[in-house]
């Protein structure tokens, strides 16, 4: 359905909005209906916003003075970081007060010995690579987002990107969290230690919960060296398959992979077509894509490339490619991979749906997938991409031009059902990282077995008794 | 046509400068390919090509750089874009200035005989916009700098040169043997006629990546290793660094809260309305 402004269909109670106006520094909250929608929605354009505040505290004191204050009215809240999420994680769309962490961004000082940081939850994530570059560390979870997502809203999805290859997703590189709860507590879970085996590690628990269970307010990070010498290849293969065996030819190389991802020829040539930009091979020729970036040995020219190109070429995995001589033409190359998601948004309707599947299982269920969507989806656009990699497929059905917003969310949600059940029947997961949110709850069935469920909800009802912690995401 | 290409390596323009003991501290410099020079090889492969069958040599592009080993990763992407052959000259960024490095090409030049020296308009480091003319003194030969446009006439014995002035393109023709030091717009399109290449073929704006067949082609390639000595170039520096700094930190601005107080502070405290 498309965004529609929203008049204030809902209001805070009274009685809480007069607490919240004395009680926190004035330009704190606002309701004003411009704010309401750009507040109230994330990159999903499916349910429109509707909040009735939105709140942008400056302190954890302030954080845990606004939950306390909203467990006492019962009022449903929204934790909110850089609004990039995809699955509807961050919309308010029911009289929800937005809890913005945008202004708390400070960036502590880097600890080179032992390599952390402590940042606030607000920080855009670009701000703390470019803090930890400063000091050639780099906090290694990067996404196509990095300008506006924040370490919050990174932490709160486990997000993963294009990096999850080499250093795994988010949750591996969260040391320490400040946490508020439901009710205003403020928690410290872990610090700066590497090591800490002292009971329940409940920091783990924040980490992807989707800001249903706490809000977090900052982080200890966990940094690494920086890459030296990476080198971006954009490959021509034949077909899925191909790509698969070249991850095979690729994992053997002459250098650790950072990257692996995954383009259907279509994905180039519209972000080609829509962003003005040239296609690196002259034209297309046909099959589908690899972009691949690695690490070279220290001290390796881009001659230690050379001899395992010469390999995959020969045995026919590489039909034609070229190779990133200069930073410039490496971000070229990561453009048309990266401008994907925002050229599908900008020049159509998409529906997005974000699998993982065992490597093994990637062709079988590639094929099954396509003789499904020819039987659904007749003549309809489907963008595929993904970090094939870690096994990380997006998919993206287009809207056709000539049918209206409703009926094409009504027919893709009856596809789902069909499609999850491909996923669960080939052993794969049905949100590899753009998590549940609003719009994957209905199918969090066919990733997670009763007994799981059952005891999501037991420490769900643990942590928010009232509910009050983005009600109706990950499930009702 | 033989062309002379020359290139050099430079920091990372977009990374910030470190100093250490009054000198640029370029110990964790990422290095690349100066852009112009970049664009100077791929203006020469244009030259030296037919665009419908590019894998058919019209001429040789021979790619010089002064400067130590590392350089020849920076020779190797420009002979896997498309080049034929590199000499690389043996040598450290702070002994050289642009004297030194006109001359040391001059001994090439005058070594090999080519038809035409490119060179990018100027190193991004320190933007000194001068080896070019001093090597076209130093030869003798025409120059015709900031090319944007470069056409060969009077059957290859001429080139017809655009460049970009204040008030428009100024066309120049050069006889051959020549330098052309060209600007960003060479890579434009359709900004080189080589009489071979229809004249309405249009390239895709910017220089080539280097292909996978490039990559596997250039391991093969040679590249010769000089020394200054070897050219009896005399290292004497005419131009010494005696310090670098930084410019100084500019002021914190301020925040007016009218038109009035604005045009009042322009006037009044910093005069300069």
């Amino acid at each position: 359905m498309p965004v529609q402004m929203t008049t204030s269909l809902y209001a805070l109670p009274p009685a809480l909005e007069a607490q919240l106006l004395t009680q926190l520094p004035a330009g704190t909250l606002s309701f004003d209906p411009a704010d309401l929608v750009l507040w109230g929605r994330d990159w999903t354009r499916v349910h429109p916003p509707a909040p009735a505040a939105v709140a942008w505290p400056r302190s954890a004191e302030e954080v845990s003075l606004l939950l306390r204050l909203c467990h006492e009215h019962r009022v449903p809240v929204v934790p909110s970081g850089g609004r990039t999420g995809l699955a509807g994680g961050a919309v308010a769309a029911r009289g929800e007060l937005v809890l913005s962490l945008s202004r708390m961004n400070q960036l502590g000082p880097i600890d080179t010995v032992a390599e952390t940081v402590r940042v606030e939850a607000g920080a855009v994530t670009q701000a703390v690579h470019e803090h930890a570059a400063r000091v050639g560390l780099s906090w290694p979870i990067d996404l196509a987002s990095r300008g506006s997502c924040q370490i919050g809203g990174n932490i709160a999805t486990n997000a993963g990107g294009v990096r999850v290859l080499r250093y795994g997703p988010t949750r591996h590189w969260v040391l320490g969290l400040e946490v508020v709860t439901a009710q205003g507590t403020l928690l410290q879970l872990g610090g700066a230690l590497h090591k800490d085996n002292t009971g329940l590690d409940l920091r783990q628990l924040f980490i992807g919960s989707e800001g249903t269970l706490g809000v977090i307010t900052a982080a200890t990070l966990k940094l690494c060296k920086a890459p030296e010498s990476m080198d971006v290849l954009l490959l021509q293969v034949a077909d899925l398959p191909a790509v698969l065996r070249l991850l095979g030819a690729a994992r053997q190389g002459p250098f650790s992979l950072l990257a692996f991802e995954y383009m259907a020829r279509a994905c180039i040539e519209r972000v080609c077509q829509h962003r003005g930009l040239r296609h690196p091979l002259g034209g297309d020729r046909g099959g589908c894509y690899v972009l691949l970036e690695v690490e070279r040995p220290a001290g390796g020219t881009q001659q230690v490339l050379a001899g395992w190109l010469e390999q995959v070429l020969s045995q026919g995995l590489v039909q034609d490619g070229v190779l990133a001589t200069s930073q410039r033409q490496a971000q070229e190359l990561w453009a048309l991979r990266e401008g994907i998601s925002e050229t599908l948004g900008t020049t159509g309707l998409p529906h997005k749906n974000d699998v993982a599947l065992p490597l093994s299982a990637l062709p079988a269920f590639v094929d099954a997938l396509e003789a499904l969507f020819a039987q659904r989806y007749p003549g309809w656009e489907v963008f595929t991409f993904g970090h094939v990699g870690d096994g990380n497929l997006h998919i993206n059905v287009m809207k056709p031009p000539d049918m209206d917003p409703a009926t094409f969310y009504q027919h893709t949600q009856q596809v789902d059902h069909d499609l999850f059940r491909l996923v669960a029947r080939h052993g794969g997961s049905i949100s590899a990282e753009h998590g549940i949110g609003l719009l994957k709850k209905a199918y969090l069935s066919y990733a997670r077995s009763p007994a799981e469920i059952a005891l999501m909800r037991a420490v769900k009802q643990a942590l928010d008794p009232h509910g009050i912690l983005n009600p109706g995401k990950i499930f009702d | 046509m033989k062309i002379l290409v020359t290139v050099k390596r430079v920091p990372d323009p977009e990374q910030k400068i470190k100093l250490k003991d009054d000198r640029i501290d370029l110990s964790a410099a990422n290095w690349q390919l100066n852009q112009f020079d970049e664009y100077a090889v791929e203006a020469a492969l244009r030259l030296t090509e037919d665009a419908r069958n590019p894998a058919t040599r019209l001429g040789e592009v021979t790619v010089v750089s002064l400067g130590p080993a590392e350089v020849q990763q920076q020779l190797r992407a420009a002979l896997a874009m498309g080049a034929d052959k590199a000499v690389r000259v043996d040598s450290r960024d702070e002994d050289l200035d642009a004297d030194i490095v006109a001359r040391t090409v001059e001994k090439l030049v005058r070594r090999d005989s080519p038809d035409l020296v490119l060179m990018g308009k100027l190193a991004a480091d320190n933007e000194g916009n001068e080896v070019g003319q001093r090597l076209a003194g130093y030869l003798g030969w025409p120059q015709a700098t900031f090319a944007s446009i470069i056409e060969v006439v009077e059957g290859g014995k001429a080139l017809l040169v655009g460049r970009e002035v204040d008030a428009g393109v100024e066309m120049k023709k050069v006889r051959l043997p020549a330098v052309v030091t060209v600007d960003l717009r060479i890579v434009a399109p359709q900004a080189i006629k080589n009489g071979r290449t229809p004249p309405d073929h249009a390239y895709p704006e910017g220089p080539r990546y280097a292909s996978l067949k490039g990559i596997m082609a250039a391991k093969k390639k040679p590249i010769e290793e000089l020394t200054l000595a070897q050219l009896a170039i005399q290292p004497t520096l005419r131009v010494r660094t005696v310090s670098v700094r930084l410019p100084p930190p500019r002021k914190a601005g301020i925040k007016v809260s009218s038109v009035q107080e604005l045009v009042d502070k322009l006037h009044n405290e910093a005069k300069v309305i």
